[in-house]
């Protein structure tokens, strides 16, 4: 990916690789490290990791893979699993949508493959063990070309080969010769003119031969360490935030409650409203915006609407809105009066096979769950519009009682009295903490830049041999380090030619 | 401005058609005058100079010219969708495939300037060309941005970026195939194989650091709008895909036995990535949802 290893070897760049026969030499730890040092600081191996790792991405986005936290639960994986069915590969789904791409895999069912998938990981591609092992190769691999890179890059930087051999100008892919005449300070300067008029840095060596060198740019090559580098910082952001951040995808406050997010920093959140817009002409979604005050051990540290491009940062954590839906608001009393329960209740989930939205909630001290069923629509006969149903279970899921409540009545289930209020909405937000978010940034960064200084500020060269002879008169040998890229050889002839000019014209001076 | 828009967007389409006619016609007269020089010296075996007689030249000018006027039309194009929608035109199918196509003309345009192979333009234009007539095909009313898209500054910087990047992929390709369709050592006329490795590395050398911004932008806003800087959302994870193959070309391009057919050869497979991250979010879903296409 460099400038250096295109040149291939020439003056100042790295030491060759060590000899076969010393790497063959003995048997055991010493040359299992020397042979996976080798093969961790090849190119080729490099570019086939690369490969298979993008084989495997390819998968990744082409098979329909499990939302995060699934894949951990096996009760929520098979449920998953069976959702997806229909749709597990594209072309089952798509068969009559694209033809062409159901027409490529006629016979994949889910039957006959999802097994295999799962024992792959194929639906948990970028968690899988192939994915990882090959990411952890590919970091253990550039982490090992950029050391064994650095030393040579350093040098070539900073000590220059200046002084080389005759031959060198004869064998190299771009070299010239020229007639020259005057004295060699003077020649050297023409030369040094003309190359620092191109913001080349010229050093030059006198041996009883003059020898000339001049490059530019001569830090770009570091572009590739710094490039290959920042993947390294962007994937301990990724760990970092793994290890030591929170996330909660599924964050749901209705109206006029205050929730607290699990974290133990006493965070809490209220909305105070939410509101969804939509466009009167096509009746796309518009706006979702959730009016949201975060308290911090009871004290109101924050407040902001929460759009879906405005989340709200607070203390490191950061609320994303994400979806919302109906909630009811619900209130709980002992026979006796005595208020047991009284708040929105989001009602969050949906019931598969009905489309009723269901929500939940404990009744204090009592050990029941209620479930709070909503409306599946206008044509819903056990709950209509403007009803909420509610249904009484014990903690073991054994049902107590349940009943359909009329908007702001009043009825006794299992021995309580509930009243449904109102209908009104919740918002889902998006949670998290992610301490790993500033090196992810940080590798970007570093990575752009990385890339912008190899790729386009390569580094130029060229190599001067001046032989002068008594009399004024002499020759000067130019060489070059550029051989495929066209690029480099036109500024190298430029070079040349400019430098002959320099001679060609009169002396003014 | 609607109106306008739609002016020169089916302006630019009639100019670019001419213009790949002419570059057409640039090739054959070419290619024709080349066999007609070499016939008369009876050489048949050596390389075939393209040659450029009078005729091919003046062919392969307005060519050119007309290429041009239809890149000034699809500019056109974008300032007044721009002035239309209040954004970067680039939010639905519709404008993303003209912006595409407008990427590919400023890319080529940019390389003919630079390395005159007009042959080029027969590979480049029909992207181009095929992408505009795909507008023409899907809606193209100007329709207000649902909230994930309503960040005007991250939605015209993520894609544009992404433009110029494709645009390069596809020189890329262009140079490639036409590498891969010449037997070693060139023939035909056509550019010679080395000029063709340096377009192709030239053009990614612009595409790969502008695809590594499109995806660091697109993380970004990941991070505003949806709470996470990456999630395996499918076109995220496709547009890896294309980073992760046009940087393993990066590499190969520097391995003794891989350069030249063997780099060419991911070039177009760089571009089947490039191609499926573009469609790819009609039929995989995902967070990208956004052609408007249902």
């Amino acid at each position: 990916m460099t400038q250096q290893a295109r040149t291939g070897r020439l003056p100042g760049d790295a030491p060759p690789a060590p000899a076969q026969a010393d790497r063959r030499a003995g048997l055991g730890i010493d040359s299992l490290l020397e042979g996976a040092w080798d093969l961790l600081t090849s190119m080729k191996f490099g570019v086939i990791v690369i490969l298979i790792l993008a084989g495997l991405g390819l998968l990744g986005s082409v098979i329909i893979q499990a939302p995060a936290g699934v894949a951990a639960d096996p009760a929520a994986m098979n449920d998953w699993l069976a959702e997806i069915a229909p749709k597990i590969v594209p072309g089952v789904e798509f068969i009559q949508g694209i033809p062409v791409v159901g027409a490529l895999m006629p016979t994949i069912r889910y039957g006959d493959v999802s097994g295999l998938f799962q024992t792959l990981q194929l639906y948990t591609i970028f968690d899988s063990i192939w994915f990882r092992s090959l990411a952890a190769v590919l970091t253990a691999s550039l982490v090992a070309c950029s050391s064994h890179r650095l030393p040579g890059l350093w040098k070539s930087a900073t000590k220059p080969h200046v002084a080389i051999g005759e031959a060198f100008f004869t064998h190299a892919p771009q070299h010239e010769f020229i007639s020259v005449k005057g004295s060699s300070e003077e020649i050297q300067g023409r030369v040094g003119k003309v190359l620092k008029k191109h913001h080349y840095r010229v050093v030059s060596e006198d041996d009883g031969v003059v020898h000339l060198y001049g490059d530019k740019f001569r830090w770009g090559p570091f572009g590739t360490v710094i490039g290959h580098l920042s993947l390294v910082v962007i994937l301990a952001g990724a760990i970092v935030g793994s290890m030591f951040g929170f996330r909660d995808n599924g964050f749901v406050v209705a109206e006029g409650s205050t929730v607290p997010v699990a974290t133990d920093d006493g965070i809490s959140v209220e909305l105070i409203q939410f509101q969804d817009a939509y466009y009167t002409d096509t009746g796309a979604p518009a706006d979702y915006a959730s009016d949201v005050v975060v308290y911090q051990d009871g004290t109101e540290v924050a407040h902001q609407t929460v759009r879906v491009n405005e989340p709200l940062r607070y203390g490191g954590l950061s609320f994303y809105q994400s979806f919302y839906g109906p909630a009811a608001a619900m209130s709980v009393a002992g026979t006796d009066g005595t208020a047991l329960f009284e708040d929105g209740v989001p009602l969050a989930w949906s019931d598969g096979d009905s489309g009723r939205r269901v929500g939940t909630f404990l009744i204090p001290g009592s050990g029941l769950t209620v479930w709070v069923i909503g409306t599946a629509g206008t044509g819903d006969t056990v709950v209509a519009p403007g009803q909420m149903r509610v249904e009484v279970y014990q903690s073991d899921g054994t049902p107590v009682a349940g009943e359909t409540i009329d908007q702001g009545d009043t009825v006794e289930v299992a021995g309580y009295d509930f009243t449904f209020h109102r209908e009104m909405q919740f918002t889902g937000l998006s949670v998290s903490r992610d301490p790993g978010t500033p090196l992810v940034w940080l590798g970007s960064g570093l990575m752009i830049a990385g890339f912008v200084l190899v790729l386009m500020f390569p580094h130029r060269r060229i190599w001067g041999r001046l032989v002068t002879r008594p009399g004024g008169r002499g020759t000067l040998s130019l060489a070059g380090a550029g051989r495929r890229d066209v690029g480099s050889n036109t500024e190298f002839t430029d070079l040349v030619t400019e430098i002959r000019a320099a001679f060609t014209t009169p002396t003014g001076a | 401005m609607y109106k306008m828009s739609e002016y020169a967007f089916i302006a630019a389409i009639m100019a670019t058609g001419l213009a790949l006619l002419l570059y057409l016609a640039y090739a054959l007269s070419g290619l024709r005058a080349a066999r007609m020089q070499t016939a008369g010296t009876g050489a048949r075996t050596g390389i075939l100079a393209f040659a450029a007689g009078p005729r091919t030249a003046a062919l392969g000018r307005y060519a050119t010219i007309l290429g041009w006027l239809g890149f000034a039309f699809l500019s056109a194009w974008l300032v007044f969708r721009t002035i239309a929608t209040g954004h970067g035109p680039f939010a639905n199918m519709y404008e993303f495939s003209v912006s595409f196509a407008w990427g590919i003309l400023g890319a080529y345009y940019w390389f003919e300037h630079r390395y005159h192979q007009r042959i080029l333009g027969l590979f480049a234009l029909p992207v181009a060309l095929a992408l505009m007539f795909y507008a023409t095909t899907i809606p193209s009313e100007v329709e207000p941005l649902v909230p994930a898209l309503q960040n005007n500054l991250l939605l015209s910087v993520h894609v544009a970026v992404a433009i110029v990047a494709y645009g390069s992929f596809t020189i890329a390709a262009a140079a490639a195939l036409l590498y891969l369709i010449q037997p070693e050592g060139g023939r035909w006329g056509l550019p010679k194989p080395e000029v063709l490795d340096e377009i192709g590395y030239k053009a990614i050398v612009v595409g790969f650091p502008f695809l590594t911004a499109v995806i660091v932008l697109g993380a970004i806003w990941a991070d505003v709008a949806w709470g996470r800087y990456w999630s395996w959302d499918p076109k995220e994870t496709a547009s890896l895909v294309t980073w992760l193959i046009y940087g393993a070309y990066l590499h190969a391009r520097v391995v003794r036995n891989w350069r030249g057919r063997k780099s060419a050869y991911l070039l177009l497979v760089g571009f089947g990535a490039t191609l499926f991250t573009y469609f790819g979010n009609l039929w995989f879903g995902g967070l990208h949802s956004y052609s408007g296409l249902g």
